[in-house]
């Protein structure tokens, strides 16, 4: 269903996608799913392009840290490899992805002892000279991530698959396996207390 | 950016963008897939090969366990079928009688329980 096939994204370049982009990778998805199950090497790793990013990004949103995230990340897509054929081709890929590499970051992060989100560098918390946009931002970014890190986890994995990642409820309530309505507390609570950081940020950036 | 917004249905395009940016990696993407792809033969590898394994630990215990169970049955069977040996007097006691002549010269064949009657009443 939707994927970031359509990633074309780096930092700072924010894509949400469309649904007309979701709907036709979608398609295309089922296809490279059925030729990865038959063993074509190339198909999955056209699937991993198109979703590599999307899955970095859950998983950091689960584990905070980039380094557990990205071998969580590499953790879910291997075993999707190898769950290939439990995949019901009648459901968008995505979501059944997303699960996996969800379930694959929760694991790790039980399995270890994951080391707190990075913390703020004090240099950019307060005082010092003005700083240019580039750090203005990255003082955003780290106070995104430290308030996500004190999110509950299934709120802010919520929130990430909802407003970054453009699943709907539904879909989301699937990968967290969590009834919709729950789906739509988290984001809503997870929302509030983003947007006032975000408010407050862009008031100091005045 | 409103909290009014907060229970909205729709993506909130100025908070995703605030998030992706904060969640984006540093590197680029086809590293990472390079990366999940040099692992692709040992992931399909690691797949199959505890199957094999649970097979083979299941062969020896498996074999053994057969053996054990034919050898079990052949002795219970063999006990249950096998009748009680006899001594050797008690096996040709019969052919001492007299009913022995009777036997070989009759026109008919005896009754059956008659021929049994009579060993038992030699005994």
């Amino acid at each position: 269903m939707f994927a970031k096939g359509d990633d074309g994204g780096g930092p700072g370049v924010p894509q949400p996608p469309t649904g007309a982009a979701r709907m036709g990778s979608s398609e295309d998805d089922k296809g490279l799913a059925a030729k990865a199950l038959a063993g074509d090497r190339n198909a999955f790793g056209v699937l991993v392009e198109r979703y590599a990013a999307q899955a970095r990004r859950v998983a950091r949103a689960v584990l905070g840290d980039p380094d557990d995230a990205d071998d969580a990340a590499q953790d879910g897509f291997l075993s999707a490899l190898v769950k290939l054929a439990q995949y019901d081709t009648r459901r968008p890929f995505g979501p059944w992805l997303m699960r996996i590499v969800a379930n694959a970051a929760t694991d790790r992060r039980r399995r270890r002892n994951v080391r707190q989100a990075e913390p703020l560098d004090p240099a950019l918390v307060g005082g010092g000279p003005r700083p240019d946009t580039v750090v203005i931002r990255n003082e955003l970014n780290a106070r995104l991530r430290t308030a996500l890190s004190e999110l509950p986890e299934r709120r802010r994995t919520a929130v990430v698959l909802f407003d970054v990642e453009g699943y709907s409820h539904a879909e989301i309530a699937g990968i967290l396996g969590i009834p919709e309505g729950t789906v739509r507390s988290e984001v809503f609570h997870a929302r509030r207390r983003l947007r006032t950081l975000l408010a407050d940020w862009k008031e100091q950036a005045r | 950016m409103k909290d009014s917004q907060a229970f909205d249905h729709r993506p909130d395009p100025e908070l995703g963008a605030a998030l992706r940016a904060a969640l984006e990696p540093k590197d680029d993407h086809q590293v990472f897939a390079a990366r999940v792809m040099a692992q692709y033969e040992r992931a399909l590898d690691r797949a199959t090969v505890p199957t094999l394994d649970v097979l083979a630990s299941w062969f020896r215990p498996g074999i053994a366990a057969a053996a054990a169970a034919l050898l079990a049955g052949f002795l219970i069977g063999r006990a249950v079928l096998t009748p009680a040996p006899a001594s050797i007097d008690a096996a040709m006691a019969p052919l001492e009688g007299p009913g022995l002549a009777a036997l070989v010269t009759a026109q008919d064949p005896p009754d059956a329980s008659v021929v049994y009657a009579s060993l038992v009443d030699q005994r």
